[in-house]
């Protein structure tokens, strides 16, 4: 009988898997594929934020492009009755109030930095626990888990609140 | 004209925080984060200072404190402007020093409001 292929989920576990697992830890093997995981969704978040960044430097640019010509067009039509002037004004009204929904880049990328130090740290000590040291040294890079609790609590992207003390 | 020191390490932060104050009539500085906040403010005058909290080098309650150790700070209105919401870095805040704890994101005609309220 030929020996079981190491990926077959049936084969038996070696001596040192089985005593991994009876520690309730996970099989070399599982242990490498989970961090894969994680590190692929690592990877997807940093896609994410670049996304994000791309998005947002677009409507920023536009954004301020917009109004720059709205503030010229009303000094422009100054001398006209304010009344001619009411749909500029509320043009650069509706411009002033996007800004809140503009926050959204600053508040997603606290909130994936957040995340994906949490996922790298989780891959890591993954790694160094089932796999051991990566080099002769005997030193393994774990990234650290954050030191504080995630900064975002938003569930929307309302107005927040203000607190004068 | 009342000048205001903006601190964020956000860039697209900065840039609707100065928008919206100078559409207010203000005078905005920027800061990336607050050692460099710290350095300008030492240099010159603010009529108040706006700052985020969760910056590298120093955060705002770091800032806060710096600046509440300065002669000339000791009474300049200091926003931290965040969005941490928490009672605890809020009570830090303001044993720090801090002014008033406003929450991201913003709503400018509500920014401008409170700044209008708080400022000498």
């Amino acid at each position: 009988m030929e020996p079981a292929a190491p990926d077959d989920p049936d084969r038996p576990m070696t001596p040192d898997e089985g005593a991994f697992a009876e520690e309730g830890g996970l099989a070399p093997m599982e242990a490498a594929d989970l961090q894969d995981h994680l590190l692929m969704a690592c990877n997807d978040l940093d896609r994410l934020q670049r996304l994000l960044n791309d998005a947002s430097d677009t409507l920023m640019g536009h954004f301020y492009g917009a109004s720059g010509h709205l503030e010229r067009a009303l000094r422009l039509l100054s001398q006209l009755p304010a009344n001619d002037q009411r749909h500029l004004h509320q043009a650069m009204e509706h411009l002033a109030t996007v800004i809140t929904s503009m926050q959204f880049h600053d508040i997603a990328t606290q909130l994936l930095g957040h995340t994906t130090q949490r996922l790298r740290g989780c891959a890591d000590r993954l790694a160094a626990s089932a796999l051991g040291d990566d080099d002769d040294e005997g030193t393994t890079v774990v990234t650290s888990f954050p030191n504080r609790p995630n900064p975002v609590t938003q569930d929307e992207m309302d107005a927040g609140s203000v607190e004068l003390f | 004209m009342h000048s205001i020191l903006a601190v964020d390490d956000s860039a697209s932060m900065r840039q609707m925080v100065s928008f919206t104050l100078k559409n207010a009539g203000f005078a905005v500085t920027e800061a990336v984060d607050g050692q460099d906040a710290l350095e300008k403010a030492l240099a010159r005058d603010f009529a108040l200072v706006l700052t985020d909290q969760n910056m590298p080098r120093l955060d705002g309650i770091g800032l806060t404190r710096r600046l509440r150790e300065t002669p000339k700070f000791r009474n300049t209105p200091i926003l931290i402007l965040t969005t941490e919401s928490s009672d605890q870095m809020k009570q830090a805040g303001r044993a720090a020093g801090a002014t008033g704890w406003l929450v991201k994101p913003f709503d400018p005609a509500k920014l401008v409001e409170v700044i209008h309220k708080v400022i000498r």
